[in-house]
């Protein structure tokens, strides 16, 4: 039953396209390509039969580039949303298996937004009398052109549409999860994976909204349709940044590893270089997403990680009077060590850092300011202490004697 | 070689040690266990699972390392701990009757020493059916408190 849906989730387009040779014969970046191609040489062959200017050539040529660069951006949703994993909390999981059912529901009530902006844009432009077919076609277009502009109309209005449709959905979902994420208990979360997947889809469709300013120049002569065009750019872009940036807030730590981690003062880091392990305590922040540790520049630990960047990062609640009520979590993955070179770039997030390092250990930061101390244990940032994040790809939590494998 | 007194004094004194393995990878892999430290042999010994993955690690990898350390949130300088490094082996696994005496011996006496080290949390549980007993044979330690930092090296062959 489940594998059925998930097989189904595919929109008319997809469809259609699936079912034509030669673009159902390869994969479907390839089938836009070659979309791509294929209608570029039409519309320049249409273009040279009846003789057009180069600028129309030109505006059609626009026209399907950006019909093509939002199939590009929409289609990858399908594919995305077929490979999520199913989060481990029943509600963020209703949650997106409602959102998937809307997105490519069997009516496909994708295209209705793109028949809405269609129809009218159509009335518009032959019955209103826009001036914008004679700038296109020149006086008297034949009846052959008039029918693959119409087409390339059908395909950008079908296409904002689905921008549109697909932008509005993903605010739902976004904050609805985000919602949800509240009331998770223990160890309920949507994988980390499965939210960085939503968040590259919101970020997606920021460029397709961005992509919209190339149909400007195809529109100038109207101000009325570029108008229209710029409302259109805002409105997905600012739906999409702030269903990207909603996610982004959405915990991907369950509550019980989230409280853990939040709530201690000491981790573990394992490290190991050619087969010899080393470990050592060590204080570390963590922001809501990121665990930060900050090591010296002379530590043996530091020199370790630079030939292998694989470590182990335990974090544990120790409880002699009652074992049932011992935690811990093993982070394993890899790290990123900041250098000077990420300063411009992440320059904020270093600070951020920085500042939680204050806020959790104000008596570290104190101790270690105000003695002498071997260079070592100096902290002036950079160049004495460097700053270094933890990036999981793996989870193990143990409560009791109880170990489970959290995704992450 | 004489392992000093404060480390000692870390390896008698506390609970928890955390043990270090990683494949043959080199993927750390890091658990707390419950240990005792054997000063005659100058050798850390724990249980463990014979199916958890540091018992895979220790068959693709020798290679361990434990910390046990004492740590103050407030004062970094109280912070006090010991790091061993060295080679484990995992004592053979079988019927009681198939094992070879000196094997049975080492159980019960680590076995003992667990109990006595550890009453409050295993009271009498005997060893179960997949445990085996990992030793470190401990080649250097390195010991620190605040700042200050302190090794040996442990001659292997004595």
């Amino acid at each position: 039953m489940h594998e059925k849906t998930h097989k189904e989730m595919k929109w008319i387009y997809e469809e259609i396209v699936a079912r034509i040779p030669p673009f159902s014969l390869v994969s479907y970046q390839y089938s836009i390509i070659l979309q791509l191609f294929f209608l570029l040489i039409i519309g320049i062959s249409l273009g040279i039969i009846f003789d057009l200017s180069s600028v129309s050539l030109l505006y059609g040529s626009i026209s399907i580039l950006v019909a093509v660069l939002w199939s590009l951006l929409i289609l990858q949703l399908g594919p995305t949303l077929r490979k999520f994993r199913a989060p481990l909390s029943r509600d963020e999981n209703e949650l997106l298996e409602r959102y998937k059912g809307i997105l490519f529901h069997r009516n496909h009530y994708e295209a209705v937004p793109g028949i809405v902006i269609f129809i009218p844009f159509m009335l518009y432009l032959f019955y209103y009398g826009s001036a914008l077919l004679k700038f296109w076609l020149g006086e008297n277009p034949s009846i052959i052109l008039l029918l693959f502009v119409s087409l390339l109309i059908w395909d950008i209005c079908y296409r904002m549409g689905l921008g549109i449709w697909t932008s509005i959905l993903a605010l739902w979902r976004s904050i609805r999860i985000r919602n949800l994420a509240e009331k998770r208990t223990e160890l309920e979360h949507t994988p980390y994976t499965e939210l960085r997947y939503l968040r590259r889809l919101d970020i997606n469709n920021v460029l397709f909204g961005i992509i919209s300013l190339f149909l400007l120049p195809v529109l100038q002569q109207d101000q009325f349709l570029v108008t229209i065009i710029l409302v259109f750019m805002v409105f997905v872009t600012l739906i999409n940044v702030i269903s990207a940036y909603t996610v982004s807030k959405v915990p991907w730590l369950p509550p019980d590893i989230y409280n853990l981690v939040n709530e201690s003062s000491f981790a573990y880091v394992g490290t190991s270089s050619k087969g010899v392990t080393h470990v050592t305590p060590l204080v570390y922040v963590f922001d809501g997403q990121k665990i930060f540790f900050n090591t010296s520049k002379e530590a043996k630990k530091l020199k370790i990680m630079h030939q292998n960047k694989k470590i182990a990062f335990l974090i544990d609640k120790r409880d002699m009077s009652n074992i049932y009520e011992n935690k811990a979590v093993l982070f394993t993955g890899e790290v990123k060590i900041y250098g000077l070179m990420d300063i411009p770039y992440r320059f904020l997030q270093m600070l951020k850092a920085r500042n939680l390092f204050l806020k959790k250990y104000p008596e570290y930061t104190r101790k270690y300011s105000i003695s002498e101390l071997p260079r070592a244990w100096q902290l002036t940032p950079i160049i004495s202490r460097i700053l270094v994040e933890v990036k999981p790809s793996k989870i193990i939590y143990w409560r009791g004697a109880k170990q489970i494998s959290v995704p992450v | 070689m004489k392992v000093p007194d404060e480390m000692l004094n870390i390896l008698y004194g506390n609970y928890f040690g955390y043990v270090c393995t990683s494949d043959r990878h080199d993927m750390p892999h890091l658990t707390p266990v419950f240990f005792v430290y054997d000063g005659q042999s100058q050798k850390i010994f724990f249980i463990t699972n014979d199916k958890s993955k540091k018992v895979k690690n220790i068959m693709e990898n020798p290679n361990v390392s434990i910390t046990v350390d004492i740590r103050d949130p407030v004062n970094p300088f109280n912070n006090e701990g010991v790091m061993a490094q060295g080679t484990a082996t995992i004592t053979e696994k079988g019927p009681i009757y198939f094992l070879p005496e000196e094997t049975l011996q080492l159980y019960r006496d680590i076995y003992m020493e667990f109990k006595s080290k550890y009453q409050a949390v295993i009271e009498n549980r005997p060893l179960g059916e997949n445990d085996v007993i990992v030793q470190i044979n401990i080649e250097k330690m390195v010991y620190w408190r605040g700042p200050h930092f302190k090794s040996v090296n442990l001659n292997k062959g004595e």
